[in-house]
């Protein structure tokens, strides 16, 4: 993980475990903070910690940086900076586990990985039936190539807040 | 392998597309339909098609002429014995199709290669309509809509279908600017079953009859997604009939697996016939 600190405000991007996440928020209570939650589900964050003041998916993003952020106080200043680092900040209103680009895409991916287990086609036909048949920016597989553990955390938190079976990871996946 | 004569059967938007796109790759290519209402139609469509591509300059007149040409319209009594291949792409009934199979496997040369576009049976129930010797060479070419640009062909191999003619009709659609992709016989093939969840997961994010949710999602699967269309717009513009009708076969197929699962919001706007931009109401309103 990284953090990024200017004034008062701490952006924090990358990859934790959520207690890592918690670790974070509780030791810099006194600042503002904006965290990447892209595997986690932020209103539970929100509610537990109120120095969360917005939070982001940039784990999935690809070389155009577009990621979608939260504010529950919007801060011109966190825009700026992470537009200064490259990125495309979408604004949204929706609090949702997962967010919705990767909580939708992991679940592609996941099928594409039962489909694979089960021996239904390679991952390159794969690829190409979704990219040339339905039109995807990319294949599942490489949405996911070398981020695996973003999408297994995102499912197993999923299924861990809605007990639903269809978010159970692929073997695949583990 | 090399491809020269094709019968196509069924002249509806697929069929009819199938055609088309083999007559462009200078096959001959023989359109066979019940209705012969519909096969005027139909041969009447693809040869505008043609003229709007002459008049854009984008095939020459020679180009145009020799399609023309190529291109017949046909009963089933009519059609040549000895064609390459034979493509069936008519209603989506089974009985219907396995009774066409086992007049298809009469008719044609035992060298033909006889192939369905169904996206909803198993290649192999059809298969039992024909003889054993045939099951070699039958298999599934399920093609995507609008046939003459969509690239993906995918190639469907059933329990019996010859491994050897599966590569090579994988090599010659490759060869012929598609881009195949090859699977087993397996409910929703690849694109139909992958693709479920592009659909589903945002129907839970909603989880409600939520036209501004819609909005925002749609929206930011485009903008951070780089998808083409949103999914409640593309639901839309497919139709929410067809799109749950998918959904409730690979469902059903996959012995009601959760992934699977249509969504409650689906079922209730079939039931109150709100089926997208055809009837200019779905997930939103087209007035």
């Amino acid at each position: 993980m990284t953090n990024i600190s200017f004034d008062n405000i701490l952006i924090n991007f990358g990859f934790g475990t959520k207690e890592e996440k918690k670790k974070i928020l509780s030791e810099n209570s006194e600042k503002k903070i904006f965290m990447d939650l892209t595997c986690y589900d932020p209103s539970a964050f929100y509610s537990e910690f109120p120095q969360l003041k917005g939070t982001f998916a940039a784990l999935f993003c690809d070389e155009l940086k577009k990621i979608e952020i939260h504010f529950k106080e919007r801060d011109q200043a966190v825009i700026n900076k992470l537009v200064e680092l490259g990125f495309t900040p979408i604004e949204i209103s929706i609090i949702s586990c997962g967010f919705v680009f990767p909580r939708t895409i992991v679940q592609i991916i996941n099928e594409a990985y039962f489909a694979l287990d089960e021996g239904v086609a390679k991952k390159e036909d794969i690829n190409r039936a979704m990219k040339f048949g339905v039109n995807y920016p990319k294949g599942p597989f490489e949405w996911s190539e070398g981020k695996e553990i973003y999408v297994l955390t995102l499912l197993e938190e999923l299924f861990h807040k809605t007990q639903d079976k269809r978010y159970i990871p692929s073997k695949l996946l583990k | 392998m090399d491809i020269k004569k094709v019968v196509v059967i069924g002249a509806g938007t697929m069929g009819s597309g199938i055609a088309q796109w083999f007559t462009q790759q200078m096959c001959s290519v023989e359109l066979v339909d019940n209705s012969q209402e519909q096969l005027l139609k139909s041969l009447q469509s693809i040869h505008l098609s043609w003229d709007k591509l002459l008049e854009k300059n984008k095939l020459s007149l020679e180009k145009i002429t020799e399609m023309k040409r190529s291109l017949f319209i046909k009963s089933l009594d009519e059609v040549s014995k000895d064609a390459d291949l034979v493509i069936e792409a008519i209603i989506e009934n089974l009985d219907v199709k396995k009774d066409l199979f086992k007049k298809l496997d009469n008719h044609f040369s035992s060298q033909t290669i006889l192939s369905s576009n169904t996206s909803s049976f198993p290649i192999e129930l059809m298969a039992t309509a024909v003889s054993s010797e045939r099951k070699k060479r039958f298999v599934g070419l399920h093609f995507f809509n609008p046939a003459t640009i969509m690239k993906l062909v995918e190639v469907i191999k059933a329990k019996d279908s010859d491994e050897r003619l599966c590569q090579d009709l994988y090599q010659w659609f490759e060869s012929n600017d598609k881009k195949p992709a090859l699977c087993k016989d397996s409910p929703g093939f690849i694109v139909n079953r992958v693709a479920r969840n592009f659909y589903g997961e945002p129907l839970r994010i909603v989880d409600s009859d939520d036209e501004f949710k819609m909005k925002e999602i749609d929206h930011i699967l485009r903008e951070v997604g780089g998808f083409k269309m949103g999914p409640f717009e593309l639901m839309d513009l497919i139709g929410i009939d067809v799109n749950y009708s998918v959904t409730c076969s690979v469902w059903e197929a996959y012995k009601r697996e959760p992934r699977f699962a249509p969504h409650a919001l689906q079922k209730q706007m079939v039931e109150e016939k709100r089926f997208g931009r055809k009837v200019k109401r779905g997930f939103y309103k087209y007035d």
